[in-house]
């Protein structure tokens, strides 16, 4: 299987540089990185990549069963990983993807060496005496919006579903539709994402990590930063000044000054 | 929506002034009137999201003081929780990523709990040097919008419900038909000592139970019976037919071996059973017995025809020929029937092949305008003569499928020979 | 393939039904149909004029079958005119020729119960 064109793998930056692999989260695609690659490229290797379902990923290769649980994303991660013979890369995950990385670190020890947690929970929905700031009937709701904005998606992407893809005004269609998803497949990911449990695989982490919170952050509350923090033994804990669940696009400085900060002190 | 629309000319000059003065005095006040009572909400935030203005029309659908709405609330906060998610994993990445974002659907909270639906849009303000200062937000009520989309999704639901249900009930029926037709047949031929069997059943139409039969079984110590037959017409009544058909006629030679007494004893049962229903149903059948003689290699056949077209013999030595049945009678269709009965003896390397008329009223040529006939059948037959049952069965296979839409009937084929000395026998379905 | 057309007339025997075309199994069933307007009167002879069919199925044979159950309900006569060389070698392989007059056009057909009266 081609890994890079399923995953739409782009590797920029530093050749000679350590690894950083950069992975979104659930909602859009690898252009969420865009602020944050010009702040790696000079010294690093950066990778980018789209999860299966999202962005210009090849939606053919799509299945509902592989990606019913983040192991399956996780598979995805070690794949690229060893389509591009990675060692000892730095995994940055934005979200559901600072989880999968975990995963994935644990399926692969020797291809990730460390680990960037953007704005990370290992459990949204409330439980026995833990706070993910969300329940079950909450995630119903947010699937609902998932379908109520069923169109908007449609006019997206009918031009790519058509096969139009020599059309010029393709490009631009694109780019208006960073976070443009199949709505089924946006379906099982964001069933995938926020109905999975994975806080025991915290304590398994035996890598370096960095953890970044926001001061306000619906999704990712602030117990929800230090739960992680806890869990994960001699894991860094930085809080940043930003609101929003995407600090890397509300406070890109900030965040890229933690992120390089941390790889340097891994050098 | 937030437009005004377009004003067309005044129709009199005189009137021109007259109508300014009143645009005017209708318009004098209009920059903060507008915003406060647009038909839209407007709303400013900062860019942590932090509500700085918001007009009248907005608070009115939120039920909110302006005073506990500015400074102290951000925009999520109207937001039911699923809005929120929404808002955090698309809205706010795609707004700063490109500055606008247009007709997304969200819901906002109201008080006393209700939800409104709602269609917002944003743009980033932007400062001279190109910093990001502001969001700018309108709410478009989209109530009656969203219950006609809502309306299309639930259309849309249950029309992909009822097909895929429709679809499994199909594979339900289809898999429910295979089993009925399997029953109509045996699933392998027994293996009869000193007879090499092979048998095929072309089925027309997947879901159209076909009416074609057959089956070999033991009847005594010495010998075997075979049948094989066509029932009128097709579907499930001629099925039901044919599988009163195939079970009488075991039943029958369990009495009485005797190939005419066997096919009187099912004329009188289909006669008694149709006749009198205004739904007359009958057959064709060929019945007959088979009895080796392990001391020659030798097969002597002892069969009877009711209305049945004439089956085959292949010799070893390359003749060809019908067994000629003529004067039996189609099984079923009066109170009492002749029969014809014919007997042969199977030399080794001798086959005799029975079929239904499936095979000889296939259409044949560019129109599909001939049958393949008797004739064309028997010239067949004789390039097959002196092969095992098994290697006919297969010629003939290949026969059909180059048949393709002309064959449109279903078919069965049996096939049974005194084996060539040799190699072992060989049964095959 | 031309379509089924079928006539009916009344001679001084009885009933005389002309099939032209074809009969198969998709209109077998209009002749089915039509046999069922039919009335016959003990001693009468049904003639089924064939000498203008085109081809005849399986399911034609029923519906001649079909006729005959008809005619012997009502204690009549019927008999098959003009039997076209496929149809008469179809009918003789499933045995009807035996139990069905034959005659070779439909006049011979009227004629010859005229004579035995």
């Amino acid at each position: 299987m081609d890994i890079d064109r399923r995953n739409n793998v782009t590797v920029t930056g530093n050749p000679q540089g350590p690894t950083v692999v950069l992975a979104h989260g659930f909602g859009c695609d690898q252009n969420m990185w865009r602020l944050t690659v010009p702040a790696l490229a000079e010294d690093y290797r950066v990778v980018l990549f789209d999860y299966v379902g999202s962005g210009r990923s090849d939606l053919s290769a799509f299945s509902a069963d592989r990606y019913a649980s983040l192991d399956g994303y996780a598979r995805d991660v070690v794949e690229v990983c060893e389509a591009l013979d990675l060692r000892d890369a730095t995994f940055v995950g934005h979200s559901v993807s600072a989880m999968i990385g975990v995963l994935a670190a644990g399926m692969a020890p020797e291809r990730i060496g460390a680990l960037v947690m953007v704005a990370p929970s290992p459990r949204y929905i409330d439980d026995d005496g833990y706070r993910g700031g969300f329940s079950a009937e909450d995630i119903d709701e947010l699937l609902g919006s998932l379908e109520s904005n069923y169109l908007g998606w449609s006019a997206a992407m009918a031009p790519v579903i058509m096969g139009n893809a020599e059309r010029p005004e393709l490009g631009e269609e694109l780019k208006n539709s960073f976070c443009a998803t199949d709505p089924d497949m946006a379906r099982v990911f964001a069933q995938t994402t926020f109905l999975s449990d994975s806080r025991d695989d915290l304590k398994g982490v035996r890598v370096p990590t960095l953890i970044l919170e926001c001061t306000h952050d619906v999704i990712a509350p602030r117990e929800v930063g230090a739960f992680v923090h806890q869990a994960i033994p001699g894991s860094t804990l930085v809080t940043l000044d930003a609101t929003g669940h995407c600090p890397h696009l509300s406070a890109p400085e900030a965040t890229n000054e933690a992120i390089t900060g941390f790889l340097a002190g891994l050098r | 929506m937030c437009r005004t629309g377009h004003q067309s000319d005044p129709p009199e000059a005189d009137d021109e002034m007259a109508s300014d003065a009143a645009f005017t005095a209708l318009l004098e006040d209009s920059a903060e009137e507008l915003y406060e009572s647009a038909p839209c909400g407007y709303l400013s935030t900062l860019m942590d999201g932090t509500i700085a203005k918001v007009n009248a029309t907005l608070l009115g659908w939120l039920g909110l003081e302006r005073e506990a709405v500015v400074g102290r609330m951000r925009f999520t906060d109207l937001l039911t929780v699923g809005g929120k998610l929404y808002h955090e994993t698309h809205f706010a990445p795609l707004l700063r990523m490109q500055g606008r974002i247009s007709g997304i659907a969200l819901e906002v909270k109201q008080t006393g709990g209700a939800r409104m639906p709602v269609l917002v849009s944003s743009v980033v303000k932007h400062g001279s040097t190109g910093e990001p200062l502001l969001i700018r937000t309108t709410v478009f009520d989209a109530r009656d919008r969203r219950a006609y989309e809502e309306e299309l999704l639930r259309g849309r639901k249950a029309a992909e419900e009822a097909h895929r249900q429709a679809e499994a009930d199909r594979a339900r029926l289809q898999d429910a038909l295979a089993v009925l037709q399997q029953s109509l047949l045996p699933a392998t031929l027994p293996p009869v000592p000193g007879v090499e069997t092979a048998a095929h059943y072309h089925t027309a139409h997947p879901d159209r139970l076909g009416g074609d039969f057959y089956d070999v079984f033991p009847v005594d110590g010495k010998r075997f019976a075979f049948f094989l037959g066509d029932v009128c017409g097709k579907g499930p009544q001629a099925a039901a037919v044919t599988s009163l058909t195939r079970y009488t006629l075991r039943a029958a030679a369990v009495h009485d071996s005797d190939p005419v007494s066997a096919l009187t004893t099912l004329n009188k049962v289909l006669h008694e059973r149709y006749a009198g229903s205004g739904d007359p149903r009958y057959c064709t059948a060929v019945f007959g017995t088979l009895e080796p003689d392990p001391g020659t290699g030798q097969v002597a056949i002892h069969l009877a025809s009711g209305g049945h077209p004439p089956v085959l013999v292949l010799r070893a030595d390359g003749t060809t020929d019908f067994l000629p049945t003529p004067g039996g009678l189609l099984v079923g269709i009066l109170p009492s029937a002749p029969f014809v009965t014919a007997t042969t003896v199977l030399d080794p390397g001798d086959t005799l092949l029975l079929y239904t008329d499936g095979l000889t009223e296939a259409r044949t040529g560019e129109d599909r305008d001939s049958l393949y006939g008797y004739e064309a059948l028997l010239a067949f037959a004789a390039g097959q003569a002196g092969k095992p049952p098994h290697a006919v069965i297969q010629a003939l296979i290949g026969l059909l499928d180059g048949f393709g839409d002309g064959l449109d009937d279903d078919t069965a084929l049996l096939a049974l020979g005194a084996p060539a000395p040799g190699p072992a026998t060989k049964n095959a379905p | 393939m031309s379509p089924l057309k079928v006539t009916t007339r009344d001679a001084e025997t009885g009933p005389v039904l002309e099939i032209v075309g074809e009969l198969d199994y998709a209109n077998a069933g209009e002749l089915r149909d039509l046999l069922a307007t039919i009335t016959l009167q003990p001693g009468q002879r049904f003639v089924v004029d064939l000498s203008r069919m085109e081809f005849c199925d399986s399911s034609g044979i029923t519906a001649l079958i079909a006729a005959h159950s008809l005619a012997q309900e009502a204690q009549a006569d019927i008999v098959l005119a003009g039997v076209p060389a496929n149809t008469l070698r179809i009918l003789r392989i499933v045995g009807l020729d035996q139990i069905f007059t034959l005659y070779p056009d439909r006049d011979s057909a009227v004629r010859s119960l005229d004579e035995r009266r």
